[in-house]
């Protein structure tokens, strides 16, 4: 499958590493989409630059007024960190529902994302809290909005065989700030979502101050709805205002059937339901 | 290349392709078939072992990934004759039927245990969500993990 | 006799080996100077194969031969009859995507799967039919050209006169219920190692559940004698049915065959999973009539099965489905029409039930549906209805000793909650759903099935049981030899507990001899619930026999240590079995049954359509209880598999082919899926006086009412009937939309 296995001890080393071998190598994290892709005939590349022993890039941290999560953390450290359950609930919850327990011990948020999937949990989740992402290649280490990593299904901007991500960041969701996650799937546990959705609102003196609402797989990118987010900010959340906002979301998003994980009919309305009760959810939650 | 690990806490090096996961290495060259293979993309828990007292799926688990850690599996639970008393609480709840799924559950259990001694069973259920099980219905597989937890702490 | 095994938790004769992880699978064996082999599938559903290439195969360093149908003496086999190619010859046509080309064998496993690729196939596309209802019409194209149509068999029953019997009904309730295909998922996928041995017999080392007969099919494909072949059984991993036909070790042999080496084949969880047989779906349409009483007057059913590409077991499954497509109920006047049919789609075959599994789905949506429209409690209906010892069934039989339908629906519905107050049943208060979206709702459902194989078929075992004895005549170990495969069940502990109380001795002197068609007698394959009662007989029997031999030892003190008896059980000698009178369907259909009531507390969430089970009883009537421990794990694992029948399961394909290829595709439940809460109830009312100690067989049961009774529940909970498996959350929300659009 693979010619080489790498372990660079350094973001230097592993760009360098990156560029002696003109395109056959790639960065990898935890592996566990990469192995399965590399099985499949879905990355070409054969030399692994596995990022996972570089000091100081495990990180959970606060700092700045941002909480920045290093390429290397896990699913189940997030899903499992005080800080995060705390001040950016809704990617605990995200984290905390992909695959089972041994893929969330090994795959890393980064790779999620770097992965372009429409409804990766964490993806999602970091869409809704605005998140940017590191990214380091020969030109050095600059801060990108997380959606301009997307640029289609399965398609990321960054190229890992010549770049990487080194975090995420995000502004931590503080007083009169809340955060909800509603995912449907077939199964509990091993199931990738039907649909998932992750908000976060902000209310100030009963009136919401911000709103986003993130929605996955409705777009070939996790989806925000911008026109129901628009709707419900500047007022206060009542019941009728969700449900407003939920059905602006639902007509703005566009899945996909699939044969296995539901039709675009069943979906959409699902994106009505979900949102509402993550909205609702949330807005309690913000609630003093 | 080389791949180096504590297995069952005897250093083992081992010569490996560097596209080897570390099921291959385990049950191919190093023979020990006790780690299962039963979908072979990470969703089914039958390959579980642990790496650094953590539960891996190693069908898709580069072996190097290993390089330098502490690697269990269900051939290392067992002390000689003895069984573990999360071995032993299988037995006593005929938590396996077929077997095929039992050293991957038995490995989940184990990390499981090793960090939450006195888990619930809301928390049992959760730590063996990535095992999939054919035959028992996993209640008896919940009982037996219940009833370990409770004789290691009565142990203790 | 006294029991101090039999009824006792025994603890199983493997497990311990399973918890160490040192039980050997056919995967974990390995032969010095070992090839591999990996087979090259059909690309397509339904073409004539043009022309095979295995020349850039063949040219791949390492690749050791290419074999094809050119390499096979007689190219045919199947489990009732010889109608699949092992490999499909130049000219000859693919009839699913299971059907195989070639298989590549080399030095290393990867080499194999590489060249495998390598392998030039031209095929010529023919249409292709994927749902039997258009295939049994005339003018659909043919799976199998020579025959005349696709119907593989129609089977009727027919008793008294429905026509008359409708019109004189109050209340008639119809329905149309679909089941869907469904994969074994057995945990360990197929592997086998072909080899010589050191007789020069064709050995084959394999994951299977009915040794002796695929000796016969690899005799008839290698046109050799049996006595020159041979399989050994170690440990299986799960098989449900799915290993009752051969998919596997077959072309292990035949690698050794040509080859005279050890060739090993594992087949990974994609080929296991769209390579191998299903189970059956079925479309059953319904009428019920019943008297303002609750009294069922008439009922008719039309059932039509989809065989896939070959006939596998699919006319004994279709038997099986006649015969209990209107449940365990009195029916004075009954019609039944069952049809199997080929199509492009995968094979389908045995799977846990056998034919019993997709009919409680129709039968007991009916008995809900005519409980609604009479105003009555549908446990109170159902009892009123249920066969008892001595009624007569729609096929003309009288049921027997063994009947418990009643009382396992009784202590089912009583352990749910169900009060009897003057003779009326009064189902319990449900407690309040956990959120305002969600409904609560309670559904039954009981089911029964054979033990044993049915209709005529000579269902037998033969075991042998061997002493050895101490200096002081005293027992020292018991052998028993007898070909039951051990899929998990616990047969080999059962077994063993069974010899023990015959014999009198300690359970842990008993050890059952490796599974190896040169040393243990054949006994019939691992299915139709029935090594308890016929292989239980058998060794019963043997060991009766041996005790009798032994007493003698002991009574003319000759000094012998050695004791061996042989015992051939047929089921026929207790109960001799018919085929259906082509005319009337009426026979002696089945040796033995079993019963299972169970009861499903669920949730709705309905504006997601997900259902969620809280709590779940299981009871089940199988005669004595052998192993209390063992029947708590049937019980439980019958529920899993019945849960994913009813919820998440899907082996969905399209134009025949498969869409839901692997695990993260086809969702088999977790342990979060389950019932929250889950309470076992062994009945034991109706021990059949047959059985050994009274046991029946409760292999199957307990998945047959899983899905009517979660179905039920959602009705309960939402008004709406579920008439199509899976009962997803897609499909609720579907049905709960269209309700309320009317
Ligand atoms: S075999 Fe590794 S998770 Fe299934
Ligand atoms: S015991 Fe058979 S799969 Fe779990």
């Amino acid at each position: 499958m693979w010619q080489n296995y790498l372990f660079p001890a350094t973001v230097q080393e592993a760009l360098e590493m990156l560029a002696a071998h003109g395109g056959q190598a790639r960065i990898i994290a935890g592996g566990t989409d990469l192995v399965l892709q590399s099985q499949r005939g879905q990355c070409a590349a054969t030399v692994m630059v596995d990022i996972t022993r570089i000091p100081g890039l495990d990180a959970i941290e606060e700092r700045d007024g941002y909480i920045t999560i290093g390429c290397q953390v896990t699913h189940a450290r997030i899903a499992a960190s005080p800080l995060i359950r705390q001040k950016a609930e809704v990617l605990a919850l995200a984290c905390g529902s992909v695959g089972g327990p041994q893929t969330r011990n090994v795959g890393t948020l980064v790779g999620n994302v770097v992965n372009a999937l429409p409804a990766a949990d964490g993806a999602v989740a970091l869409f809704a809290l605005e998140a940017e992402v590191e990214v380091a290649d020969a030109d050095g280490r600059r801060w990108l909005p997380i959606a301009e990593m997307y640029a289609g299904v399965g398609e990321c901007t960054i190229d890992p065989c010549v770049q990487m991500v080194a975090a995420v960041r995000f502004r931590p969701l503080s007083d009169g700030w809340a955060s909800a996650y509603q995912r449907l799937a077939n199964r509990k546990a091993l199931a990738l979502p039907i649909l998932n959705t992750a908000v976060v609102v902000g209310l100030e003196e009963g009136v919401c101050s911000e709103v986003r609402i993130a929605v996955g797989p409705v777009a070939p990118t996790p989806f925000r709805a911008r026109e129901a987010e628009a709707a419900l900010a500047g007022q206060p959340p009542t019941p009728e205002a969700v449900v407003r906002a939920a059905r602006l979301a639902a007509e703005a998003a566009n899945p996909r059937d699939s044969v296995l994980r539901g039709s675009r009919d069943y979906r959409k309305a699902m994106v009505e339901v979900l949102v509402r009760r993550a909205l609702t959810e949330a807005v309690t939650k913000a609630m003093p | 290349m080389l791949l180096e690990m504590i297995l069952n806490g005897k250093s083992v090096s081992v010569e490996i392709e560097p596209g080897d996961l570390l099921v291959q290495v385990l049950r191919e060259r190093l023979g020990l078939i006790g780690t299962k293979i039963a979908c072979g993309e990470g969703e089914c828990g039958a390959c579980t072992v642990l790496v650094d007292g953590v539960a891996v799926t190693s069908c898709i688990y580069p072996a190097m990934k290993a390089h330098g850690r502490r690697v269990e599996t269900i051939e290392g639970v067992a002390q000689d004759h003895e069984l573990h008393t999360i071995q032993q609480a299988f037995v006593d709840h005929a938590a396996s039927q077929c077997g095929y799924c039992t050293p991957g559950f038995i490995m989940s259990a184990k990390a499981l245990l090793d960090v939450n001694p006195q888990p619930t069973r809301d928390e049992i259920v959760a730590g063996i969500s990535g095992n999939l099980c054919r035959c028992t219905g996993y209640y008896q597989i919940v009982d037996a993990i219940e009833d370990a937890a409770r004789r290691m702490g009565e142990g203790r | 006799m006294q029991l101090k095994a039999v009824g006792q938790g025994v603890q199983r004769v493997d497990i311990r080996q399973k918890v160490r992880g040192t039980r050997k699978y056919p995967q974990d064996f390995n032969m010095e100077g070992q090839l591999y082999a990996k087979v090259v599938w059909s690309a397509h559903p339904h073409a004539v194969v043009k022309r095979i290439d295995t020349s850039a195969a063949e040219a791949v360093p390492g690749v050791v031969r290419v074999i094809t149908y050119r390499d096979v003496p007689v190219n045919e086999y199947g489990i009732n009859v010889h109608d699949q190619p092992v490999l499909i010859a130049e000219g000859d046509k693919v009839r699913w995507v299971g059907d195989r080309i070639a298989i590549v064998v080399a030095e290393t496993e990867r080499i194999a799967a590489h060249a495998r690729d390598l392998v030039q196939v031209e095929y010529e596309l023919l249409p292709v039919v994927d749902d039997p209802r258009q295939a049994m019409k005339p003018g659909a194209p043919l799976v199998h050209e020579d025959r005349e149509s696709n119907i593989l068999k129609h089977i009727v029953i027919r008793r008294g006169d429905v026509e008359q019997a409708f019109a004189q009904a109050d209340v008639i309730v119809e329905g149309y219920y679909t089941t869907h295909h469904v994969e074994h998922a057995y945990l360990q996928p197929d592997a086998a190692l072909g080899f010589v041995d050191d007789e020069g017999r064709i050995a084959v080392i394999s994951s299977c559940q009915w040794p002796a007969d695929d000796l016969h099919q690899i005799a008839h494909m290698l046109d050799l004698p049996e006595d020159q072949l041979r399989e050994i059984v170690p440990t299986v991993g799960g098989a449900f049915g799915g290993r009752e036909d051969m998919y596997i070790q077959h072309l292990a042999a035949l690698c050794a065959f040509v080859l005279r080496r050890p060739v090993k084949i594992v087949f990974d969880r994609e080929e296991v999973t769209q390579r191998t047989g299903k189970r059956h779906p079925f479309y059953m349409r319904h009428r019920t009539g019943a008297t303002r009483d609750g009294r069922i007057v008439a009922a008719q059913v039309e059932l039509i099965s989809d065989a896939g590409a070959y006939a596998s077991t699919s006319i004994p499954v279709l038997g099986n489905a006649a015969s209990f497509a209107l449940g365990p109920y009195k029916i004075p006047h009954a019609r039944v029409d069952a049809y199997t049919v080929y199509t492009n789609n995968a094979v389908t075959m045995a799977m846990r039930g056998f034919g019993a599994t997709q009919p409680p789905f129709g039968y007991e949506s009916q008995m809900d549906k005519l409980a609604e429209a009479l105003g009555m409690d549908p446990v109170e209906l159902r009892l009123q209805n249920l066969l008892d010892v001595g009624d007569i069934a729609v096929t003309g039989n009288v049921m027997t000793a063994e009947t418990g339908a009643k009382e396992t629906l009784r202590q089912a519905a009583l352990a749910a909650g169900w009060r009897e107050e003057d003779g009326h049943w009064i189902k319990p208060d449900l407690g309040t759903p956990s959120a305002p979206y969600k409904r609560r709702g309670i559904g039954v459902a009981i089911a029964y099935k054979n033990v044993g194989y049915s209709l005529g078929y000579d269902d037998k075992t033969t075991a042998k049981v061997e002493l050895s004895l101490a200096e002081s005549g005293e027992i020292a170990r018991v052998l028993v030899k007898v070909a039951a495969v051990e899929v998990g069940q616990g047969v080999l502990t059962a077994l063993a507990q069974i010899a023990a109380d015959t014999l009198g001795v300690d359970v842990d002197k008993v050890r059952l001899a490796l599974v190896d068609t040169t040393e243990t007698p054949d006994a019939g394959s691992s299915s139709a619930s029935r090594h308890v009662f016929i292989s239980g007989n058998a060794v019963a029997r043997a060991a009766a026999q041996a005790k009798e031999k032994w007493q003698a030892i002991l009574r003319d003190e000759t000094g012998e240590m050695h004791v061996e008896a042989e015992y051939t059980f047929h089921g026929r000698s207790v109960r001799p079995t018919t085929p259906f009178d082509p005319e009337t369907g009426q026979c002696e259909p089945h040796i033995s049954y079993s019963y299972a009531a169970q009861v499903a507390l669920v949730e709705v969430d309905v504006e997601t359509g997900q259902t969620e089970i809280l709590k779940f009883w299981a009871a089940a009537d199988a005669g004595k209880v052998i192993n209390p421990i063992m029947y708590f794990g049937q019980q439980a694992g019958g529920v899993h598999m019945g849960v994913g029948y009813a919820l998440t399961e899907n082996y969905i394909q399209q134009e025949g082919r498969p869409r839901a290829r692997r695990f993260s595709e086809y969702h088999i439940p977790t342990v979060m899926d389950m019932p929250h809460e889950f309470e076992s109830i062994a009945v034991e009312s109706a021990p059949d006086p047959n059985g050994p100690f009274g046991a029946t067989g409760l292999g199957e049961t307990p998945t047959l009412p899983t899905a009517p009774a979660i179905t039920n529940a959602i009705h309960d909970a939402t008004g709406v009937w579920i008439e199509s498996l899976p009962a997803n959350a897609e499909r609720v929300w579907r049905a709960l939309r269209a309700a309320h659009k009317l």
